[in-house]
């Protein structure tokens, strides 16, 4: 079976939605089940006292890109119809900025908000809530930005191409980064003032 | 620095590791467009009638014939040790697999020229090599080997030479003698030994 | 409050889950997980069915509601809700369903809140321009290298490092 199977009509698109539902459950039991319910724990990268959000992400993104590119080496995959969402240079950097305030503001993101709100933590029910409004105020004002989010248009580049490497190379390299990181988050964590929380 | 981590650390280098030196998947690679373009006006791709039709008759086992036709016509007629691969299926792997043969020479034809290049170009775009086209295809090669036209008096002793050999082929596809005038099908009972001519350059090409 | 972190996984052993998760996400669907796509789907279509005109003019809001597209219908929105089975199935198994607001001792629960809301909102507001959030940008476009998805990744954590510290009262 090559993936992506549901393209390659393999299996009808209804499945695509069964699919959609037991892969988001996986997701949220994942980020769950490592903390992610928890908004001081999520913070706690940012105050060095708990790592949590840099090993669950990074050891995700390494997993997949290893996989990913591990099955289209075997053939089991056809890379090119992924899914990679295109770049736009401008309205990636300042929605990440804007995002990145909310984040230390509200200390979830859309994903581990909706884990809390399903265990109980009403501040995630209320951040989730929160997303809704700024959604639509920016639908509402969407002219205001529209050049904005047009501009620096660079279709779906891979960020391995920007180096001239390969993505494997790319893959090994981010390895060792995160290795690295990993190493280094545990290091500091020892060395932080120990928070309850 | 727990020792388990430390295995972990290494299992995960080790595995992207791999992937950089693993060899990457067999994908017909496409050619690019400039080094195809130069292919196409460079000509080399050609065959003639006539090589083709030595190298028939010597049973030269680098020659690997594919007709291009449906089968119905490859049926009534083809060149001898010809294979049929009817065209709109050229793309199926298993033919590729043909097309990759190494060691052999594997040359397109039809009934006209169209259909060969086409083959040609599609097989050329994937890289892959020594293919060629019989110039003309099987209605040059009936008006060469088999309608041989007469020559005149004053043709030069290649042209003659030539000509003996035509008349030499066309006997060894049709039996028929040096005067009477070819039918379509190969009904040949005698072999004729044919003087090998020197034949001058190989045709050029090849990669 | 008591931090029991014994009863939480791993988290090398959580991200090897999810990124198994994310993984097989492309490989059955060809796509990343998201979340912000939901919340905008869900948006567009409410106003569709409020003002569906202007929906219509809006040069946003065409892009995913009104006319032919039916937005509900839609795979992020069947998997924001597996996202909210899993994570209570998750807490049910790990004994954390609890209905409370989590805040900082140092800070009244109405500060928490409020800041959630502002936060949310900001939040929901960079999704948008961004075209995804830390899941669906930043996760899933890691997962297949995307430059967008770096960039966004980038530009999240290290702008919420300095934020973080602005905002500190709240959480230390």
């Amino acid at each position: 079976m090559i993936g992506p199977i549901v393209s390659s009509g393999l299996i009808s698109p209804a499945w695509d939605n069964i699919f959609a539902v037991l892969l988001g459950m996986g997701f949220g039991f994942a980020l769950e089940s490592s903390g992610f319910s928890s908004s001081r724990k999520i913070i706690g990268t940012f105050f060095g006292y708990d790592f949590v959000v840099v090993k669950v992400f990074f050891t995700a993104a390494i997993v997949s890109s290893l996989g990913l590119l591990y099955l289209s080496s075997l053939g089991l995959l056809d890379y090119s119809q992924l899914y990679i969402q295109p770049t736009f240079l401008a309205s990636a950097i300042f929605g990440g900025i804007i995002m990145g305030i909310g984040f230390a503001m509200g200390g979830f993101c859309p994903g581990t908000s909706l884990c809390a709100a399903a265990v109980g933590r009403i501040d995630g029910l209320i951040f989730f809530g929160g997303m809704f409004i700024g959604v639509f105020l920016f639908s509402e004002s969407f002219p205001l930005f529209e050049k904005m989010y047009y501009s620096g248009s660079m279709g779906a580049k891979m960020i391995n191409s920007v180096f001239g490497i390969s993505p494997e190379l790319f893959t090994f390299l981010l390895v060792l980064m995160a290795i690295g990181m990993f190493w280094g988050a545990g290091w500091i964590q020892n060395r932080v003032k120990k928070i309850e929380y | 620095m727990e020792k388990k981590y430390i295995y972990l650390s290494v299992l995960l280098v080790v595995l992207a590791l791999g992937l950089v030196i693993l060899p990457g998947k067999d994908d017909p690679k496409e050619t690019n467009p400039k080094l195809l373009l130069s292919s196409v006006t460079e000509k080399s791709r050609y065959l003639s009638a006539d090589q083709i039709t030595h190298r028939i008759i010597e049973n030269d086992p680098t020659l690997l014939l594919i007709d291009l036709r449906p089968a119905s016509q490859f049926k009534t007629f083809a060149l001898p040790g010809s294979m049929n691969i009817p065209v709109d299926s050229i793309l199926i792997s298993t033919n590729i697999e043909i097309f990759n043969q190494p060691g052999k020479d594997k040359v397109f034809y039809a009934n006209s020229d169209l259909t060969a290049e086409m083959a040609w170009m599609l097989c050329t775009r994937f890289s892959l090599k020594r293919i060629y086209v019989m110039k003309g295809g099987l209605n040059e090669w009936f008006q060469t080997i088999i309608e041989t036209k007469s020559l005149p008096v004053t043709a030069s002793s290649a042209d003659m030479e030539l000509q003996s050999f035509r008349i030499a082929a066309r006997q060894f596809f049709t039996g028929a003698g040096p005067s009477t005038v070819a039918p379509g099908a190969g009904q040949s009972s005698e072999k004729v030994i044919v003087t090998r001519k020197a034949p001058g350059e190989k045709s050029g090409g090849g990669c | 409050m008591k931090y029991d972190g014994s009863n939480y996984l791993n988290p090398y052993l959580g991200g090897v889950i999810l990124g198994t998760v994310l993984l097989l996400s492309f490989y059955i669907s060809g796509r990343g997980l998201g979340a912000s796509g939901a919340v905008k789907n869900t948006v567009a279509a409410t106003v569709n069915v409020i003002a569906p005109r202007h929906v219509e003019e809006s040069a946003y809001y065409s892009q995913f509601a009104g006319g032919e597209h039916s937005p509900m219908s839609n795979w992020l929105v069947y998997e924001v809700l597996g996202v909210l089975a899993g994570a209570f199935l998750s807490g049910i198994l790990f004994n954390r369903l609890k209905l409370k607001v989590e805040h900082s001792p140092k800070i009244t629960s109405r500060r928490r809140l409020l800041f959630a809301l502002l936060g949310g909102l900001i939040f929901g507001f960079g999704t948008q321009l961004a075209r995804g959030c830390t899941s669906g940008a930043a996760l899933s476009g890691m997962a297949v290298l995307s430059l967008g998805g770096y960039i966004t990744m980038v530009a999240i954590f290290g702008t919420a490092f300095g934020a973080a510290w602005i905002f500190r009262k709240n959480w230390i």
